[in-house]
């Protein structure tokens, strides 16, 4: 009897264990992209990143036209909460055709860097600049003062910030900033199929991880091994947040080119609302290290910052300019990367991968498990 | 036992203070002073901090520190923070490694006028 179970017990492990295809090293490795969703930290930054009626208010203005001059726009106009808080254009139309891609709000809590060429340090800078962007919501900081005085979330922006007549413009500016950051912040994907996995691995519950699809297992295996994915696409978030050129042609049109990380620390370096500025609420400055001690190298030109991939598969077009149109588009770029377009001098990581059809199917199949089902 | 005594001996000799936990820094430098590198477990592209012990008996004067990734041919993003502690340690702040694989980490010390260059290797995964 006991023999029996026994022998029964090293078959079920047995044939179970043969559908979980990774090694032991790529199990390691597959657990650095959890846990999900991770714990929420307050932003030491925003005195409000915790506070119900900021996140409340920060909700409403965030899709009111209120915030843009002449209402004609809206936050959610471009971030569209129904769409992953994106839309599907290649490039955001604003007042005119943007330059860039418009990413997706989820998961930008806590971040070092905001903005493909990282150009604010902290959450409420990002929600701030297109407030007063002449080519988005273009605001001045009064014009902004009397529409919030005049508006009807007077009352609760009041009780949050206190008398609005006794704020100069610039407060009430950042002030908004912080209350449609304390929104922001909350927003976090979903957990998916990938997070089911990964746990299961990490119990050891092979059985339960076997359930997690052949084609997706082989496509991380790629992501882990010759893709070298990894190398920037790494964390719970599928990111290093730091800056690279992932050989995507940065010409805007014949003359001129975007400057991604260059430009992108030009205005991070002049602007007042960076976490060394004097509208940061913590004293201790966490995290202004950064901006203190950033770099600036002629590699930074042409570079941008590594997307999270997750909940990828819900925020198709790719890339800062949007020119990839799907996921297949994606693996294919990088399948057939032009190494000798790669414009940031040396960083040698990506080279024409030359990928099956097979492995181009089994990439695609490991992105789609990291957003929510049915994907 | 014998040994631990002919250490102490050695030691007890010398009129510095120093540190010799950790990995010992490599220089091809000839009698160059030992360096010890103390650190904790690096977490991927996220702020970590390491020591930094000079065993010399002159004075250290400048120390510099960088870090590379050699098949990359990157280094690191930011200017890490250095602060003496005294008697010839160092504490060396905000290093980030932003991919995994393998690190050299540079040291640069001046000691009397000359500056002479160490390095540790780190594979991070
Ligand atoms: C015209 C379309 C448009 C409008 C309107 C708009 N955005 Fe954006 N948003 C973008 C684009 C495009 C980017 C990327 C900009 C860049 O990196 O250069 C972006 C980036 C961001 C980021 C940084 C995201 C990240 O991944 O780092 C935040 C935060 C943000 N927007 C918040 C807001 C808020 C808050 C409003 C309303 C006050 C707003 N946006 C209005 C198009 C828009
Ligand atoms: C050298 C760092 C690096 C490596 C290696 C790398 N990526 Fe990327 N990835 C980036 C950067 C940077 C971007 C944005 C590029 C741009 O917009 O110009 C990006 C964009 C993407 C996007 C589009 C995301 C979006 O929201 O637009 C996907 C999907 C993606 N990468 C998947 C992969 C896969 C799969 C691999 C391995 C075959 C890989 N990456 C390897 C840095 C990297």
């Amino acid at each position: 009897m006991t023999l029996w179970f026994t022998a029964a017990l090293i078959a079920l492990t047995g044939a179970v264990r043969a559908e979980v295809l990774l090694s032991a090293d790529e199990i390691e490795q597959a657990l650095s992209f959890g846990p999900w969703p991770p714990s929420f930290h307050t932003d030491p930054s925003n005195r409000v990143s915790n506070n119900a009626r900021a996140i409340a208010l920060g909700e409403a203005l965030f899709n009111d036209p209120v915030l843009s001059v002449d209402g004609a726009f809206s936050c959610a106009s471009c971030h569209d909460p129904e769409q992953a808080f994106t839309t599907p254009e290649a490039r955001a139309l604003g007042r005119v055709l943007l330059d860039r891609n418009t990413p997706s709000l989820r998961n930008l809590a806590g971040l070092r860097w905001y903005g493909w060429g990282g150009k604010s340090d902290n959450l409420w800078a990002a929600s701030l600049h297109p407030i007063i962007e002449e080519q988005e919501m273009a605001h001045s900081p009064e014009s902004l003062k009397t529409a919030m005085s005049e508006s009807a979330y007077i009352n609760d922006f009041e009780a949050i910030f206190g008398v609005i007549q006794n704020q100069g413009p610039e407060l009430v500016l950042v002030n908004a900033a912080k209350a449609l950051s304390a929104y922001l912040g909350t927003l976090v994907t979903d957990r998916t199929q990938f997070d089911d996995f990964r746990d299961a691995l990490e119990r050891r519950d092979f059985p339960a991880a076997a359930y997690y699809p052949e084609a997706a297992q082989r496509g991380l295996q790629l992501f882990l091994g010759r893709g070298n994915c990894v190398f920037c696409h790494n964390g719970p978030r599928f990111s290093n947040n730091e800056f690279h050129d992932a050989g995507v042609p940065y010409f805007l049109n014949e003359t001129e080119v975007d400057e991604g990380r260059f430009s992108g620390l030009n205005f991070l370096l002049s602007s007042p609302y960076t976490l060394e500025g004097d509208w940061n609420d913590d004293p201790d400055r966490q995290g202004a290290w950064a901006v203190r001690n950033v770099r600036r190298s002629h590699a930074d030109f042409g570079t941008f910052r590594t997307p999270s991939l997750r909940g990828v598969a819900e925020t198709a077009p790719y890339m800062h300019d949007g020119s990839l149109k799907d996921l297949n588009a994606v693996v294919r770029h990088y399948s057939k990367i032009n190494t000798e377009r790669l414009h940031a001098d040396g960083e040698a990581i990506l080279s024409q991968l030359n990928l099956s059809e097979q492995e181009i199917a089994d990439l695609v199949a490991f992105l789609m498990t990291l957003s929510k089902a049915p994907y | 036992m014998i040994r631990s005594a002919f250490w102490f001996m050695i030691w007890s000799s010398t009129a510095f203070a120093c540190d010799v936990t950790g990995q010992r820094m490599n220089s091809e430098v000839q009698n160059a002073p030992e360096v010890y590198l103390s650190v904790d477990e690096i977490p991927l592209a996220r702020p970590f901090s390491v020591l930094v012990s000079i065993c010399s008996e002159t004075a250290v004067g400048q120390m510099r520190v960088d870090a590379t990734m050699p098949a990359h041919r990157h280094g690191m993003n930011y200017t890490p923070k250095v602060t003496a502690l005294g008697g010839g340690a160092f504490r060396v702040d905000d290093m980030l490694f932003h991919m995994p694989g393998l690190w050299e980490l540079q040291v640069y010390v001046d000691i009397n006028g000359q500056s002479i260059f160490y390095s540790s290797e780190i594979t991070l995964k």
